[in-house]
Parts: C-alpha cells; structure tokens; sequence
C-alpha cells in the first residue's frame, strides 16, 4: 500500500489542476444566439423602413399564421436531427394527411372528430413505416424518406386528385377559430413547441435521443434502446406532420393534394438554422422555432419591400451556409 | 562495414513515440531478399509501429533506414511505396464494388488514347500478375464477392504490381482457413524465389517456425534480438516475448476468504462466428481476468453476456436464476455493467458533458438511494433501476455525477467540461463512473486502462480492487499480462474462441499464461 503513495499524490495534484475553461466571445457565438441576433436586426430594420405597415399587431398575427404549419412540423423534425436523422416524406405527409381527411369526411361521410382521428392514425403509421425501414432494416434514411416521399405524394393524388375542396364547416371551424385575435394554428404551434420544449429539454425519455445521435454505439452500450427509441422519432414526426396537413386543411376548408411540396427541404433549413447539425446530438426545440421564425420574417420583409419571391430563397440559402460554415470555423479553433 | 548485397532494407536505432508512450526505443531490424522475416512480440510490443515506419506511414524519431545502401526517408506511405515496400494490411484497403483488376490497378489503369480505361489490357496484365502467384481469379469478378483470403491475394497482387521488393504481412492468416493458409504459404514460397523479402507478423509459433527464416522479437518497444530459425526453440521465444518487468506492484487488497457466491455463471456459450462452448463463473468479491491474444474471442463472449452480440447457444445465469439477455438493456436491467474497449468509438458521448457522460445508464433515481446504499444492501439493485424517475434536472445531474467523480479523483470544475477536453485517463474514469453510479452486481471491463498514463492505471486497479471488496463480481479482460497478474484472483485463458484453461494465481507467470495463449499448431 505505501508505494502507491507518491504516485497517486502526484496523480492527484494532476487532476485538480483541470484549468477552468475560460469564458470567451466565442462561447456566446453560437448559431442560435447568431440567429437571434440577426432576427432581431431584421425587424428592426424592417419596423424602420416600414413604420406603418410592418411592426403591427395585424402583420405579426399573419406572419405567425404563415410559418405555424411548418413550425409544428419543425419540432418533430429537430427530434430526428438530434438523434442523427432526418425525414423527407414530411411535405408528402401533410399533403397526404390533410387529402386522406378530406376524403373521410366528404366521400366516407364520417363524422369531423372520427376522420381527423383517423387521418392522424394514418399519419403516424406512414411515419413507424418509415422509421421501422429505418432502425430496423437499416436503409439510410435519406432513402428510406425519398422513397415513401413519393409513395406518399402519389397517394394523396391518387385519393384526391388535385384536391377536395368544399370541406364541411363542422371540420373547417377548428382551423378557422380565433382566441384572442390569434387563428387556431398559430395556437397548435404553439402547443406543440412548448410541450416539446419541456421534454427535449428536461425529461429523461427524450434527452436519451441526445445520447443516440451523439454517439449511437454507446448508447447501445449504455443501454438505451436505439432501434425503438428511433422508430418512435419517426411516428411522432408523422404524427405531427399529419396534423399540421389536417390543420391546415381545416383553415383553407379545401384539402390540397401539393400542399406540402417542399416543405421537407424548408423545414430542416430551419431546424438547422436553430442549432441542430446533420450529425445529430445538437439541437433544441426553442432554436429551431426561432429557425422558422426567421425563415417567415425574411418573406415577410420580402413582401414588403416588393422584391421577387426568389430573393428569399437567395436570402436564406445564404444564411444558412454562412451559420453553418460560421459553426465550422469557430469549433476548429475552440 | 561491408554491404552485404543481400540485404533488402536496413533498419538501425529506431526510436518512436507517441504522447505519453514510448512505442520504439533503439531498434535494429535488416530484411535480405528472399527471406521471410517474422516480426514478434505481445499486443502492444512495438511490432505494428515499426511496420508502419518501414511502410512509411510513420516517420521515426530516430535512426536510419538503408535500402541498397542509401538512406531513405519516407515522407509518406507513397514514398515508401515507390522505394518497394508495400504492406498488406489487416484491415484491407480495397474497394468492394470494382472488380480484381481495378483494385489490383488502383488508379493506375492502363489507358488508351484520352485517358480511356483499356479493359483488355487491364485484364490481360491482371490475369499475368494472378497467374505468376498461382491464383486462379477471374480479373473481373467484383472484389466483394471474394472471400477474405481471396481479398488478401488481391492484395498482394496489387503490391506486386507496384513492383515491391518488400512485403508486410501482418496476420496474415488470421482471418484464413487451413487451406487457405496452405495457398497462402505457397504464394510466399513463390515470392522468396523470386527474391522478394517479406516482414511477417503473427501470433502462431507453428506457422513462424514453418515458413519464417529470421525472427526479430521486440519488448515493450525494445529490440530483444534477432534469432535464425535453427538457433532458437517456441519456449526461449516465448520467454524472450514476456521477459520480466517492474512497474506493476500487485494490488495489496484484503482478498475476500473464500470468495463469495456466484455472480456471473455462462455455460456453454456459443456464437455464430467465433465463439465456442465457454462455460465459466465469476463469484462476487473477485476479480476474475480473461487474459489472451488479440482476436482470441473476450471482446466477443463479453458483448454476448452484455447482450450487444447475439449468442446461438448456451445459457447465463445471473445469482443462480437463468436470465435471457436480448439487449444491453436486458443485461444492465439483470445486474450486468460493460466498459467497452474502445472508448472514443463505444463509451463516450465525447461532444458532452461529464456530468451527461456520467449519467448515461438511464437508470437512476436523485432521491434515498446512493450507490453505497446498493453495496450496503439498504437497498437492492432492482429498485434502483426501477425507480427511474421521469424528469431531469441538470443541477442534479451534475451533482450527482459529482460525488462518483470526486471519488476516480477527477475533481475541479469538471461537470461541465465537454468529455473531449479530457486525458485519456480521465476520460476513462468518467465512464468508470458511469457504471460506479449505477454499481451493478457484475461489472466487465475490457481493456479498462488501454493507452492511459501510469498513475491513472493504478487509480483504475485500484478502484476495481475497491469494487470487489465491496462485493462486486469484477470480469477483467486484459492484453497486458502484468496487468493482469497484478490485479486478478483468478485468470481464465482464451485461445481462437475457446476458453484453453485456468492458470492458479500463485502459480501465474507471463510465460505461463502466454503457453496457454500463443498458437502453437496451425488449424
């Protein structure tokens, strides 16, 4: 016992001495803050050069309204980033969903509450399809997405042609009913980003999807059930995507059969824009709602300063390589 | 001093290291042609540094290499593949959808007129190489159809075509069958002919006696001599391998009189690939130490007993009751913890915290119970795992990882530290406190202080001495023999799958054990 004395003081002094990190700029520096920052100037701006028209009650509600079906498809969709993941079949899903509803209700006759019932079940099993073909078969997810995103957008054709349209208003009061001043999604999203904050961030069950994408071998290890865990990612993303499209579908009283066409691609530009990384393990339901935010803000301001819608497209694209490459260059020198 | 016209490549005081490792120190090696030149020594001896300062993917600290009498220095594995030196190696650098003959011409195909790919001038020089070596290969068979052996003939093939005059193998055969070793050494029978020099690694004393002429054998880094096959028998080798060491005293803990009930009882396990009829026990309060070569089947049995690894028979009985494992989950539910041998790629979240690290086994609860309450037995095991609650609180959190990792002596502002900012060392505590906080019954650890400092491997020795004092069953898989005699109540020996014999503690040598271990006869 004596000889190990003296090594394992000096071992000691050793790990005391962890130095404290020091607090930089460069810490503060990170994409959610750098997003938020730069929404904030955007509005500012905007509010200077649109003094009557941009910041009012009536445009913000509007906005809001705009970006609700994605930011709800959103949260589901920062879930499969963290974990490592991520689904392409979503804009399809919403199409679908909302066109399988409306098929429900006009041709099966079924009652407002049964089919939107129905078309959510829909959606979730497309969405445990996708994620079992995933975790379980092991194709790559942007296979396995690309694939059923076409299955799925052909479906909705198929059942609904280019649309329904002429829903009942026993369906269309739910996405058309207002509380103070705001439109039922607006309410939705809201709802969904707050629950999902609270279990992204506290709550044991999903903090485990942090474990997978950072590192899907030792959480095995550790114990966690990757394959289900995965498979359950993907249902909630269905899930999810289908109520956005029935939601939606409520508001307009006409479901589209493309309504959700490029929505996919939207969707994970904002989910990234708020932290997340392809490589999961990073990411939070709260940055991804300001991704969104963001994303609806630039069209918004677009509109007013009557430029061409593709100047938003140029817009965000930009914004997202440089917040990424930004990501890049401050972590090699951390 | 003479040039001796033979000599292929010389090789004088090669020093290397690596942070914290001193892996070569003043070693001589010469190849001459036509000579197969065995390379041996135990995991971690230095062998695979050398081979890659011949190859040229390290450059050496110190010393000359001389290929004909003129220095050489490799900037990189190109350079030393256009001085002749090729390596095939273990884990094989082909690319499996092209066929033979565009591996074997890797990005040097014969091309006609505006850098077209000539296909029949590819085969054709592919079909000479293949038939030189006495292999019967379709040039344009896809490379992954091939079985591995067949995979390692390409290979050389591929290092003849580059004109190589010297040959790294290394384990060779460890993948192959016996008469896919029997072709093998016909192919190197051609290549001595042919003057071509190889540098041969393995593990299998028959296989080296059969075909090797020369042997070098190195020691922790160190040159113990170079032997003709003629002058030297298996067990001076062996003993030149092991040799004697200080550095490891014996861990100086009460030893449980006589050990406890058993923990851990496997019986006849088997798995599809390599794993045969291994039936052991593990009792609480010891340490018991899987000692073998690399490849030798423990990583294997014990990824089957954490359930990460489908078993295809026999049966795991957990304190006497028969327990189906399917998971990980499965198994830490059942009382089972596995610290991986890898740690980068199997045991850290490296992006996250300590504090997250720490409290990655899903399965806690922050009020009443403690680790120390489980060993205490206030509480049982079970109602810690059970009792998970739904929420987490980082504060918590990181206390909580705080009081275990007070105890590895990672002190300091340490939960909020991002893993990858860690030592070797300390990263190895941190997932050893992982498995302290959640302190199962039976705990497995595979190669627990693989490339840490000295004095962290003690802690580590230590602190598993700790562990089963306190009553857990401790599986201990070690490459390092002093390890092992250092730390072990009992040593199990494994050989290609199979558990080859129990070595008495007291009777425990390095040269015993590495008996047990070496492969004496070919498949």
């Amino acid at each position: 016992m004596n000889t190990n004395e003296p090594a394992q003081s000096v071992d000691a002094t050793a790990a005391v001495a962890l130095p404290r990190r020091k607090p930089s700029v460069r810490l503060y520096l990170t994409r959610e803050t750098v997003l938020i920052g730069l929404t904030l100037v955007a509005i500012v701006g905007a509010s200077l050069a649109f003094p009557t028209s941009f910041p009012t009650f009536r445009n913000f509600s509007a906005l809001l309204r705009n970006m609700a079906m994605d930011g709800v498809m959103a949260c589901g969709m920062v879930i499969l980033l963290v974990s490592g993941m991520f689904d392409l079949s979503v804009g399809s899903m919403f199409s679908m969903a909302g066109v399988l509803t409306g098929w429900l209700l006009t041709q099966g006759h079924l009652p407002a509450p049964l089919a939107i019932l129905a078309g959510l079940c829909l959606a979730a099993a497309g969405g445990a399809l996708n994620g079992w073909i995933v975790a379980r078969v092991r194709v790559n997810a942007l296979i396995t997405t690309l694939g059923t995103m076409q299955i799925f957008r052909g479906i909705a054709v198929l059942v609904g042609g280019p649309g329904i349209a002429n829903l009942p208003p026993a369906f269309a009061r739910w996405g058309q009913a207002q509380w103070l001043g705001l439109q039922a999604p607006i309410w939705l999203m809201l709802a969904v980003a707050i629950v999902g904050q609270f279990l992204m961030a506290r709550s044991r069950f999903f903090r485990r999807y942090y474990y997978i994408g950072a590192n899907a071998k030792a959480a095995t290890l550790s114990g966690i059930p990757v394959e289900r865990m995965l498979i359950l990612a993907f249902t909630l993303m269905g899930l999810l995507a289908g109520l956005a499209g029935i939601a939606f579908a409520s508001r307009m009283a006409t479901a589209n059969s493309t309504a959700g066409d490029g929505a996919e691609l939207r969707i994970i530009t904002a989910v990234i824009l708020g932290g997340a990384s392809l490589q999961g393990g990073r990411g939070t339901v709260w940055g991804t709602l300001v991704g969104v935010f963001f994303i609806s803000l630039i069209n918004n301001v677009m509109i007013f300063a009557r430029l061409k819608p593709e100047w938003q497209s140029i817009v965000i694209g930009m914004v997202l390589v440089l917040a990424v490459a930004m990501d890049r260059f401050l972590s090699r020198r951390v | 001093m003479a040039q001796d016209p033979g000599l292929l490549l010389e090789a004088r005081g090669i020093s290397k290291s690596f942070p914290g490792v001193r892996a070569l120190h003043r070693v001589d090696c010469d190849v001459r042609r036509g000579e197969v030149h065995a390379l041996l020594g135990e995991n971690g001896a230095g062998k695979s540094t050398l081979v890659h300062i011949l190859a040229g993917v390290f450059e050496p600290d110190e010393g000359v290499l001389r290929m004909g009498g003129r220095e050489m220095r490799f900037r990189d594995a190109r350079a030393a593949q256009e001085a002749g030196i090729a390596m095939v190696f273990q884990e094989r650098s082909l690319a499996g959808p092209l066929s033979v003959a565009e591996n074997v011409f890797f990005g040097r195909q014969p091309v006609r007129r505006w850098s077209l790919i000539d296909k029949a001038r590819l085969y054709r020089q592919t079909r000479v190489l293949l038939d030189d070596l006495g292999i019967g290969l379709d040039p344009a068979t896809p490379l992954e159809s091939l079985s591995p052996a067949q995979q390692q003939m390409v290979e050389i093939a591929k290092a003849l075509s580059l004109n190589a005059c010297l040959l790294v193998l290394d384990e060779p055969t460890s993948t192959l069958t016996e008469p896919e070793t029997a072709v093998l050494f016909g192919i190197i029978e051609r290549l001595k002919q042919r003057g071509v020099g190889i540098v041969y690694i393995s593990h299998r004393m028959a296989e080296v006696f059969r075909i090797c002429d020369r042997m070098t054998v190195l020691r922790d880094g160190e040159h113990q001599g170079t032997f003709a096959r003629q002058e030297i028998t298996e067990d001076e080798l062996i003993s030149r391998m092991v040799g004697r060491r200080s550095g490891f005293e014996a861990l100086a803990r009460a030893r449980p009189v006589p050990a406890g009930s058993p923990a851990l009882e496997v019986r006849r396990l088997r798995d599809a690939e390599s794993l045969r009829d291994i039936s052991f026990v593990a009792r609480a309060g010891e340490i018991t130490a899987f000692a073998g070569l690399a490849g030798s089947g423990r990583t294997e049995l014990a990824m089957c007993v954490f359930g990460a690894r489908p078993m295809t028979a026999g049966e795991v009985r957990i304190h006497g009751q028969p327990v189906k494992i399917r998971s990980p989950g499965d198994a830490i539910a059942a009382g089972v913890g596995y610290l991986p041998e890898d740690r980068k790629e199997a045991g850290l979240f490296l992006e996250m915290s300590v504090a997250a690290n720490v409290c990655s086994v899903p399965i806690r609860d922050e009020h009443g119970h403690s680790s120390e309450d489980v060993v205490r037995g206030r509480t049982t095991y079970e109602e810690v795992v059970n009792a998970s609650r739904w929420w987490v609180n980082d504060r918590v959190m990181e206390r909580q990882a705080a009081t275990v990792t007070a105890r590895m002596r990672l002190t300091g502002d340490i939960g909020g530290r991002r893993v990858q900012e860690l030592s070797g060392g300390n990263q190895q505590k941190v997932i050893l406190a992982r498995w302290l906080l959640v302190h199962p019954p039976i705990l497995i650890v595979d190669e627990p202080t693989r490339g840490v400092d000295v004095g962290a491997k003690r802690e580590v020795h230590q602190l598993l001495g700790e562990l089963a004092d306190a009553g857990t069953a401790v599986v201990l898989i070690s490459s390092e023999l002093p390890e092992i005699l250092a730390v072990a109540d009992r040593i199990l020996v494994m050989r290609e799958g199979r558990l080859v014999g129990e070595v008495p503690r007291a009777a425990a040598t390095e040269e015993s054990i590495m008996r047990l271990a070496a492969i004496r006869k070919s498949r």
